[in-house]
């Protein structure tokens, strides 16, 4: 597993997170075994002000399994202080026959064997037909001058 | 109208308890499907008296598992 002291924080995000999505899918594994190869026992994880914690992330497992859910991640930007980063990117999710676009604006501390121990997100869900036509808009605008 | 209250687990976010609103409110007889994810609850109201089975279904459909009803 990647860790924060040797791996640049863009692509240190995009390990961590396609790695634990591509594990649940790909072995049978104990669904607890997945969660401790990456979040620390006592994990703390506010997302959208949900608090979610080790039981949380294990019973996670099970939809993500039955749907079949995979997903990408763009990283836009990320930076690193000791064990915190901070990271700006968005996951693009199928699952359930739906296509979802999701940004995230994440702030987390991890042990130095790479696992979460703390982590704080806000997502927006994305509208991407309104994101389409108001990109195609600023084009258009961009076009006309 | 009857309200029954369901604990369900693994819903971290709004797309889980969109996934488990749409498969519940298949089942004939629902009327309104309100999730509480801070609580692991779904309550479920409807027009006539539903039986456990189905309700348990339709959240494996959605790929969740039901821990329970409240009485």
């Amino acid at each position: 597993m990647s860790t924060l002291d040797t791996t640049d924080p863009t692509k240190f995000m995009v390990d961590y997170l396609t790695s634990f999505n591509e594990e649940i899918l790909r072995s049978d594994e104990d669904a607890g075994q997945i969660v401790d190869h990456y979040y620390a026992n006592d994990i703390s994880l506010m997302a959208d002000g949900q608090r979610m914690g080790r039981d949380d992330l294990i019973a996670h497992v099970r939809p993500i399994r039955k749907n079949r859910a995979t997903s990408r991640v763009e990283v836009h930007e990320a930076v690193v202080d000791g064990d915190r980063i901070a990271a700006r990117y968005t996951l693009y999710v199928s699952v359930r026959g739906r296509d979802l676009v999701i940004e995230v604006h994440f702030f987390g501390r991890f042990t130095p064997d790479g696992r979460m121990f703390e982590g704080h997100m806000l997502t927006r869900n994305v509208d991407t037909d309104a994101d389409e036509f108001a990109s195609g808009q600023a084009a258009n605008e961009s076009e006309a001058s | 109208m009857i309200e029954h209250r369901y604990g369900v687990a693994g819903m971290t976010c709004g797309h889980c308890a969109s996934f488990v609103t749409e498969e519940i409110e298949r089942i004939e007889g629902v009327t309104a499907v309100n999730v509480d994810l801070t609580n692991d609850k779904v309550i479920v109201t409807s027009d006539r008296e539903l039986a456990l089975a189905d309700v348990r279904a339709a959240v494996d459909e959605a790929g969740y598992e039901l821990t329970g009803q409240e009485h």
